[in-house]
């Protein structure tokens, strides 16, 4: 194997080719870190605990782990067959059912809320029999956890799908020549050797339900997730005192990413 | 046993069949280039594929329609397929139904020591051991195995290869081999079937198969370098351009052959010495000839020869004491002993007789 560096590269001089890239990229990299920085460095921890501790900051962040516990549930659940059988199958409609999965993903958020009213509004048939049984599906959890799973669920499919994928058919297929079922082959085999995948994607599932804004507000203004909660703090209060729950959620995003590195398995490297 | 009957499968462009065969308790080694569907046989055969149309079944029981696990097929993967998240104990313990049975394949195999590892760190030998146990573990009806030799390197597959020979013969099952390398399907099998195309060129013994291949592609396939047209002259000889050879084949006059001389049987001898009497060789198939080439394989000379003027072109194998006897070198004039039994004749397809 050829090593990964060669000799005659770091050999240069200080301002070698990689040197180069690597200061034009971190301009980019003091963008994205800078912001972050300045608003954790900005809100001093007795005013972020203060803050956080207050009522409406409290019922917001239950209603965002619950929901977003919930959506990354649903999303796994249903996620995962259709992530298996798209890591299977063959032919063309792999490639349609595929591009449908991903079409949350590019839908700009508050158009994914408005579709998702056409379905379950109020005023729509499955809308009025679901509030009929007692289970509203606007302004309500059922509402935000609807809208979170439309938009987060594909992580779910894309990752595992992925994941399923590395797992070498032959694997399968030596299992069952052993007598094993397909149902003990995925339980015992596969499911096994892409639990990390799956796993890494139910996490990023969960990561983008808690930051969840565009649907969410279009399907469930009440009960309050917390980006829903920052919002209203922001355009009525002013945006200090939106800041301490957005530490919160800068908080909740770096544990993620932290989740995710010590799975081993970031889909997003 | 083993019954494949009319089998055929096309997809993506290729076709494969009809393959006919029926492989008793014995080794049936398949033998052919990539892409011939030696592959695609045994997919069919263990169930990952289904046939478009034909049948296979295994000790009287029809498996078609039947699913991978309830086939007792036995499946051995060119990289063993090993589940990698197990250890050895664990993979052979998948399929195994105790202990005992895992403890008595590890001491066959010899793969005791190796049981708790995981096969991320066992050597390419090892795994296929223990792919072999795992799948012995689950007690099947036939053993299919594809190219397991074929990733590790030669002195491990010298070995590897002497001990499956071994252990398939303590196997009362059919056993399918498949390879692309002709020592391995010679030595493995008690039978060869040779695939091109799709289908079965020939088969039948290693001995047969290598002595008397049955066409043109055959021949080249099985090592025999030395391929020339000719045409039967009657009365036990055949005719090469302007050279006649005695043979022990009876071909009608006239008729157009492909005339083969394995490498491994045609000698080389000191172009002084006159042919022992009593040799096999009839005196019109000793040949005066040139050395042009020679290549050093390790345990023998390849040695390329112009003989008679140039009119045959031959290659032949030769041991080191002869080569140093002989002292061949470019150049280094030689006589080239072809005995008639060496020579094999293929009639061409379109000849009448």
């Amino acid at each position: 194997m050829f090593p990964a560096k060669s000799r005659t590269d770091s050999g240069l001089g200080r301002f070698d080719w990689l040197s180069i890239t690597f200061v034009l990229g971190a301009v980019l990299l003091c963008y994205y870190l800078l912001p972050l920085v300045s608003l954790v460095v900005s809100q001093p921890p007795d005013v972020v605990l203060r803050r956080i501790t207050q009522p409406d900051v409290i019922s917001a962040t239950t209603t965002s782990v619950v929901s977003a516990s919930t959506s990354a549930l649903v999303a796994t659940v249903f996620g995962l067959p259709l992530a298996y059988w798209l890591a299977r199958a063959d032919g063309q409609i792999k490639t349609v059912v595929t591009a449908l999965v991903v079409l949350p993903l590019v839908l700009p958020p508050i158009v994914s809320g408005m579709v998702l009213l056409t379905i379950v509004g109020p005023e729509t048939l499955v809308g009025r029999l679901a509030a009929a049984n007692g289970l509203p599906l606007t302004r309500s959890v059922a509402g935000v956890v609807l809208a979170q799973t439309f938009v987060s669920s594909p992580f779910v499919v894309v990752t595992a799908k992925a994941a399923f994928e590395s797992v070498d058919r032959s694997l399968e297929y030596a299992s069952r020549s052993l007598g094993k079922s397909r149902f003990t082959t995925f339980r015992r085999v596969t499911l096994p050797l892409a639990w990390p995948g799956i796993l890494a994607g139910v996490t990023l599932a969960f990561a983008r339900s808690i930051g969840e804004f565009g649907a969410t507000i279009m399907l469930a203004y009440y009960p309050r997730t917390m980006p829903v909660q920052i919002w209203v703090s922001f355009t009525t209060l002013g945006l200090d005192n939106a800041f301490p729950a957005a530490v919160v959620l800068v908080g909740i995003a770096v544990a993620t990413l932290v989740v995710l590195n010590a799975l081993g398995q970031n889909p997003l490297e | 046993m083993l019954e494949l009957s009319n089998l055929t499968k096309t997809y993506a462009g290729f076709e494969f069949g009809p393959v006919d065969a029926t492989v008793d308790d014995e080794v049936l080694a398949v033998l052919g280039p990539s892409g011939s569907g030696k592959t695609t046989l045994l997919s069919v055969i263990a169930g990952i594929v289904a046939p478009d149309s034909g049948s296979v079944s295994l000790n009287g029981r029809a498996l078609g329609g039947r699913s991978l696990e309830d086939r007792r097929t036995g499946l051995v993967f060119q990289d063993g397929a090993l589940f990698p998240h197990l250890t050895a104990r664990e993979n052979i313990g998948y399929a195994a139904t105790s202990d005992d049975r895992i403890d008595e394949l590890a001491t066959l195999l010899e793969i005791r020591d190796v049981l708790d590892r995981r096969p991320a760190t066992l050597s390419g030998g090892e795994k296929q051991r223990v792919a072999l146990a795992r799948t012995l573990a689950a007690d099947p009806d036939a053993l299919l195995l594809d190219e397991p030799l074929s990733s590790l390197d030669a002195p491990i597959r010298r070995r590897l290869r002497s001990e499956l020979h071994a252990l398939f013969d303590s196997l009362d099952i059919p056993v399918v081999y498949v390879t692309h390398d002709q020592r391995t399907a010679t030595a493995l099998g008690d039978r060869i079937a040779i695939f091109r195309d799709g289908t079965i060129e020939q088969i039948g013994p290693p001995s047969t198969v290598l002595r008397e291949p049955e066409t043109r592609f055959v021949a080249t396939f099985t090592g025999n370098e030395n391929l020339f047209e000719g045409v039967a002259a009657g009365d036990a000889t055949v005719r090469v351009g302007d050279i006649e050879l005695r043979t022990n084949e009876h071909i009608p006059a006239e008729s157009a052959v492909t005339v083969c001389l394995h490498p491994s049987r045609i000698r080389l001898c000191d172009p002084s010495a006159r042919p022992a009497d009593g040799s096999a060789v009839h005196p019109t198939n000793v040949i005066r000839g040139t050395v042009d080439d020679w290549l050093n394989e390790g345990t023998e000379y390849r040695v390329h020869v112009n003989a008679a003027g140039t009119s045959l072109a031959l290659v032949t194998t030769v041991r080191p004491p002869a080569f140093d006897h002989l002292a061949i070198d470019a150049g280094a004039p030689v006589q080239v002993a072809i005995p008639p039994q060496a020579i094999h004749l293929i009639p061409h397809a379109d000849a009448e007789f």
